[in-house]
């Protein structure tokens, strides 16, 4: 039997809205769509499965990588071999695929953004999202994927019957690695995911000492600064300041990112802003994609002649 | 605690035109600076303090050609005790060749640790999968996306890992390990030239890829490289600096945000 084996993406009682994405490459793929879970309660539309697998665990469980390797291992002496084992390229989605990989010697293509049917190729960014290359598997059998959030959920529907649902009893525990607990993030006074107006700042920005500049700036156009992950790992802006899948998502009316590339890990955090506008010195820059509008410059002369325009 | 740490020398692309050439065949690199990527300076910080906390040493790994070298003296120059080379000439684009040649280059010669370290990805090809891959073929545990070590015992780490949207989770994981660690675990020291050049007179050993070559076959392959998709085309404000930043302005008073 033809099928694609998806591994749900779950998190604290949620099932993730990247979980569109895996059954949307599925539908493109033509395969059988089996989702494995948890068996927890989830609210989803079970309807857009044909089979759904759940596995008699704890969540922490399942989004363990030694731990999904054997309910997979289940699953496969059940059902045969799937086509393709498809998770997100999230925290635990890529996790999970890269250490299946190496278990079971199979072949993994991770963050796919696109898939030519015709070609039966998949599509993955390269060098700072300049570059994709089209890559294809060299041999026959289960190929693993990671999905890039975002890129194939237009292309789910729902199928005629409920799906049929099974159970997986067993569930063996690793005690090389095991949960402790959720850490969440301190809490701080300032939330830009209720500003308005974002004056984002990225790695173009050099160093620490620019800072206090663009800081002016967001005062001057009463904006809300904020930045790309490489500002905040470097501790030249908070953490709450961040921006990106590991940071805030935002939405704000209008979004000015300067010197930040479009990396889609930042872009995945933005690109519902009512309107983007980015600067940045170079041309081909990623994030001019996803802009409304672009400028290309150098940003502390755009910072200044702003400054400069809105003093006087 | 003796660690090992994956590090590579990558072309630094964000600010370079690429062009695609040989029909597809290939990206020409040849005017594009290289540099460490940026993960893995972090991947070897965090060995290099666990060391200097534990009393362990720390060895650096690289794949890659002859210039490899260079990171290597880097990852020496920030407190490494020794570099290796698994010299390999192509760029190799799946990571299941990559994890297959350090895991028989780790059992033939015999290389003991208690934890390996590489960056959650490599910039050039975004991959984040050779460590993952590895600690399968050695039978060992292993996490990814670790923003912070938080204990470091005998036969166990306490690490934490990022998820999504600022959540973490804490995990115990047996040693010997592999951890993929990601940016921001920590301020990687600065290195100087000075450094660097005292760095080159520790002995780094070059191993020929080729005799790690078992089962390190490619299970996927590059077909052609193309350009990323044209989605809506961004409205380009130009001309003369000050003419664009009225324009600017001018939009931004469109939408409200500024009077
Ligand atoms: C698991 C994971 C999670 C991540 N989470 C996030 C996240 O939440 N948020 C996030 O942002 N990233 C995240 N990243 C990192 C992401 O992949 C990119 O590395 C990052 O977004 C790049 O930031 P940047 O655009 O500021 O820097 P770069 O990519 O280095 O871009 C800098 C840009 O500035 C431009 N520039 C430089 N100088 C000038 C100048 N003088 N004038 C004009 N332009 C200039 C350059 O042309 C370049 O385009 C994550 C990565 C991983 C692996």
């Amino acid at each position: 039997m033809s099928y694609a084996l998806i591994i749900a993406e779950v998190r604290r009682g949620v099932f993730e809205e990247r979980n569109l994405d895996t059954l949307g490459i599925c539908a493109l793929l033509g395969k059988e769509t089996v989702l494995l879970m948890p068996d927890k309660p989830y609210t989803f539309n079970e309807n857009m499965y044909d089979t759904i697998i759940k596995a008699k665990t704890e969540e922490e469980v399942f989004l363990n990588p030694l731990n999904i390797a054997g309910i997979i291992e289940q699953v496969i002496s059940a059902r045969g071999k799937p086509d393709f084992i498809i998770l997100t390229h999230s925290s635990s989605g890529s996790e999970s695929a890269v250490y299946m990989a190496g278990l079971f010697s199979l072949p993994v293509v991770t963050d796919v953004s696109g898939y030519d049917k015709e070609r039966n190729i998949f599509f993955k960014s390269y060098y700072s999202d300049k570059i994709f290359g089209e890559f294809k598997s060299s041999q026959e059998g289960t190929c693993i994927l990671t999905v890039r959030s975002g890129s194939f959920k237009e292309f789910v529907g729902e199928k005629a019957s409920a799906p049929k649902v099974e159970f997986i009893e067993n569930v063996s525990v690793s005690e090389a690695r095991t949960f402790v607990e959720y850490v969440e993030e301190e809490k701080t006074d300032i939330d830009i995911t209720k500003a308005e107006f974002l004056l984002s700042v990225g790695r173009g920005i050099g160093n620490k000492d620019e800072i206090p500049d663009y800081e002016a700036l967001a005062g001057l156009l009463k904006a809300v600064l904020s930045g790309s992950r490489p500002v905040i790992d470097k501790l030249w802006l908070p953490k709450a300041r961040q921006v990106g899948t590991s940071g805030k998502t935002v939405k704000p009316k209008v979004y000015l990112a300067m010197g930040i590339s479009g990396a889609f890990q930042h872009i995945a955090g933005m690109k519902d802003s009512d309107c983007i506008i980015a600067v940045n010195k170079d041309a081909e820059a990623p994030i001019f994609q996803y802009a409304h509008f672009g400028i290309v410059a150098d940003i502390h002369k755009v910072r200044d002649k702003l400054k400069n325009i809105l003093a006087g | 605690m003796n660690l090992l740490v994956f590090t590579k020398r990558v072309p630094a692309t964000q600010e370079e035109e690429l062009r695609i050439v040989d029909d597809g065949k290939a990206v020409d690199l040849s005017k594009v600076p290289f540099k460490v990527n940026d993960w893995d300076n972090y991947a070897v910080e965090e060995a290099v303090q666990i060391a200097e906390k534990t009393g362990g040493t720390v060895t650096a790994i690289s794949i890659g050609d002859k210039e490899s070298d260079e990171v290597l003296r880097r990852a020496i120059a920030m407190g490494a005790k020794d570099g290796f080379l698994i010299e390999k000439e192509e760029i190799l684009h799946d990571p299941g060749v990559r994890a297959a040649l350090v895991n028989n280059f780790l059992k033939k010669e015999g290389i003991a640790y208690d934890a390996i370290f590489t960056g959650v990805q490599s910039e050039d090809d975004q991959f984040a999968a050779v460590g993952g891959i590895l600690a399968a073929k050695l039978g060992i545990p292993y996490a990814s996306m670790v923003i912070g070590i938080d204990a470091v015992e005998k036969d166990h780490l306490i690490a934490r890992r990022e998820l999504e949207g600022g959540l973490q989770e804490r995990v115990k994981i047996t040693s010997p390990c592999v951890l993929a660690i990601q940016s921001g675990i920590n301020e990687p020291r600065y290195v100087s030239i000075m450094g660097i050049r005292k760095a080159s007179k520790v002995e780094r050993k070059t191993y020929k890829g080729a005799d790690y070559s078992e089962n390190a076959n490619n299970s996927i392959e590059v077909v052609r490289w193309v350009y990323p998709p044209k989605k809506g085309a961004a409205t380009m404000l130009t001309g003369e600096l000050d003419e664009v930043c009225k324009q600017l302005l001018g939009v931004l008073k469109e939408k409200g945000v500024y009077q």
